[in-house]
């Protein structure tokens, strides 16, 4: 964890100049930067969990969306059958899935831990598959929404109208990312954790339970991404491959941040956010918005591997 | 000993060979899938060979059948010379990139190239003017119009060219350049091996046949669109076979390939929303109970009877 380092040594000259910037836009497109904070803390909370695992137990899980993607139908069927509000569902939807992670870590994760990073990427796909494609079989890939009055709700501000019910992406963001950070520097099983990311054999000299640390890492960022799927599906139409795509965003964001780096998740995902919803606004233009993602992580993975040549 | 396995390599030649004469055409389609499969299968181990893993193959396969599909019809060259072409413009694309990020490794790399192959398919979706658009566009004919044994000799064509480049490349220095890349880089670099040039080339060749691939298909179903050419299911599936079958190695991909073709076929007929899913477990209890692949755990088992039988 850089965090703190980097907070540090931050450039006052970009914050000066990211300031002016979201002045511009903002008195310019004011909707572009509302909903690219929104858009981008959504992408920022989902990869939140995935940069954890990948830190700390070194698994990049490509099942990452798919396991939002069951919480989301997890909070539909809690609201279908008992009528729990999917808001309130969180909470169950934590403890679930926390139990998923273990079920999923003690069955399958746990053994490729010392294989081959391909394999782990391999067994995590196929994990994908398989979760997508019983979600297929089981809910058929039928799009369903629950009918919630409150998500329209709005807010204006002189001629400009807004959505303020997406500002609970924003404040899962921030209460995910300081949780996760408080957790991490100031709790004795966070500073383990901490240890065992940087280097296992050490943290077991120690004597840090390595395998009981990854077990509750790797449950707890399900528990969490399970979770989200319950806010995500407030706000839009659920089926079983709407978690596919958040993975890919959510992996590209983290290699873009540096692994390891929290903080750095959120400010790259708020970048993405609002330059997606830029070009989203230009019309006859939004089909491009899909590629900018995308042309994003090849450069900054190009640039950052020149870098590291230089040094 | 020898001479033996070229008998059973020429037999089961004249057995595909002549497959159309004694089969129905519903037989001849489920070979040509397989065997598109299979050359993707080929060309994905092939480059895995020097360490590095592509999630970008439906990328290349999707240019290729762009550009096949888009030469025949604008140049008005012949659908057989234009899958070539295909595959060159694959081949070459491949090269510019490989040259710019070549240097990446690991998980860096793959991501790469499916960020590129997702870039491939926006900007392609995004030029109605030259390619259609989202819609894609339609050929006037399929190939040879829709004559199913020329159909599938081409396809088998392509396929044993995948083959035979693999096995080159197993028996030349160039297997002995990748496999060192692979085991250590740092190791290969000090003796003499120029790593990024190895790597450029493997990556050009391999896009290259993913390209004619690509192209082919294109024209056997006369149609080439964003979510068709572009479709994931071109890399995931051949990873897939490859896995099964064995990595490293040319029958392993052809095992895999076979197997899993046929399965899916049959998977097709009796559950037709959830045929993935038997793909997925497959991956799953492969990594986790047979890393090695069905022909690396044979190889080895036979490999540990012959050295019992030495001993004793």
């Amino acid at each position: 964890m850089q965090v703190f380092s980097k907070l540090k040594q931050s450039n006052y000259q970009i914050t000066i100049i990211s300031i002016v910037l979201a002045t511009i836009l903002a008195l310019w497109k004011p909707h572009v930067l509302i909903e690219g904070l929104q858009r981008g803390c959504l992408y920022a909370v989902i990869a939140l969990p995935m940069a954890l695992i990948l830190g700390i137990v070194g698994i990049i899980n490509l099942a990452h969306g798919d396991f939002m993607m069951l919480g989301a139908y997890f909070a539909y069927f809690l609201n279908v059958h008992l009528g729990t509000d999917p808001l309130v569902a969180i909470f169950p939807a934590l403890l679930a899935f926390f139990l998923i992670g273990i079920a999923s870590y003690r069955a399958i994760i746990k053994y490729v831990l010392s294989s081959p990073e391909l394999n782990q990427l391999l067994l995590t796909f196929g994990l994908a598959m398989v979760i997508e494609q019983l979600a297929n079989l089981l809910w058929t890939s039928r799009p369903i929404k629950l009918p919630l009055r409150y998500v329209s709700a709005s807010a204006t501000i002189g001629s400009f109208t807004f959505g303020t019910f997406e500002f609970v992406y924003v404040g899962a963001a921030i209460i995910v990312l300081a949780g996760l950070l408080l957790f991490l520097k100031h709790t004795s099983t966070g500073q383990a954790a901490l240890a065992v990311g940087q280097n296992p054999r050490g943290a077991k000299l120690v004597g840090i339970n390595v395998d009981r640390t990854y077990l509750f890492i790797f449950s707890l960022s399900i528990a969490l991404v399970g979770s989200i799927g319950a806010i995500f599906m407030t706000r839009h139409s659920i089926f079983p491959l709407v978690g596919a795509p958040f993975t890919m965003k959510s992996f590209c964001l983290i290699a873009m941040a540096g692994i390891g780096n929290l903080m750095g998740i959120l400010w790259c995902s708020l970048i993405l956010g609002i330059a997606e919803n830029f070009v989203l606004s230009f019309r006859g233009y939004a089909g491009w918005a899909d590629i900018l993602f995308f042309a994003l992580i090849v450069l900054v993975i190009i640039i950052r591997s020149r870098q590291r040549q230089v040094k | 000993m020898k001479s033996s396995r070229y008998l059973v390599y020429i037999g089961v030649l004249i057995i595909l060979l002549t497959l159309p004469f004694y089969t129905g055409v519903y037989l001849l389609n489920v070979m040509d899938i397989i065997l598109i499969y299979l050359a993707l299968a080929l060309s994905w181990d092939m480059l895995l060979r020097s360490g590095q893993i592509s999630f970008g193959m439906a990328g290349l396969f999707g240019v290729g059948g762009y550009a096949a599909a888009l030469i025949h019809l604008n140049a008005g060259v012949s659908p057989l010379l234009s899958i070539a072409l295909g595959g060159l413009a694959a081949g070459f694309l491949a090269c510019l990139i490989g040259m710019a990020v070549l240097q990446l490794r690991g998980m860096y790399f793959a991501i790469v190239t499916l960020a590129l192959a997702e870039i491939f398919r926006v900007v392609i979706r995004n030029l109605p003017d030259l390619t259609g658009g989202p819609e894609g566009t339609i050929l006037p004919s399929a190939i040879f119009s829709g004559n199913s044994t020329k159909t599938y000799w081409l396809v088998l064509t392509v396929a044993a060219v995948s083959v035979i480049a693999s096995e080159i490349f197993r028996r030349t220095r160039i297997h002995f350049a990748l496999t060192s890349i692979r085991n250590d880089e740092i190791v290969a670099k000090s003796s003499g091996i120029s790593v990024f040039k190895y790597l450029v080339f493997i990556f050009a060749v391999t896009s290259a046949i993913q390209g004619i691939t690509g192209g082919a298909y294109a024209h056997i179903y006369g149609f080439v669109s964003p979510e068709g050419s572009f479709s994931l299911d071109f890399t995931l599936l051949p990873i897939a076979m490859t896995l099964l079958g064995g990595m490293h190695s040319t029958w392993g991909p052809v095992v895999g390939a076979l197997l899993l073709g046929v399965v899916s076929e049959f998977l097709k007929l009796k559950i037709p929303y959830g045929h993935l899913l038997v793909y997925g477990i497959i991956i799953v209890i492969t990594i986790l109970f047979f890393p090695q692949g069905i022909v690396g755990t044979i190889g080895q088992r036979l490999k540990k009877n012959h050295v019992e039988r030495l001993a004793s």
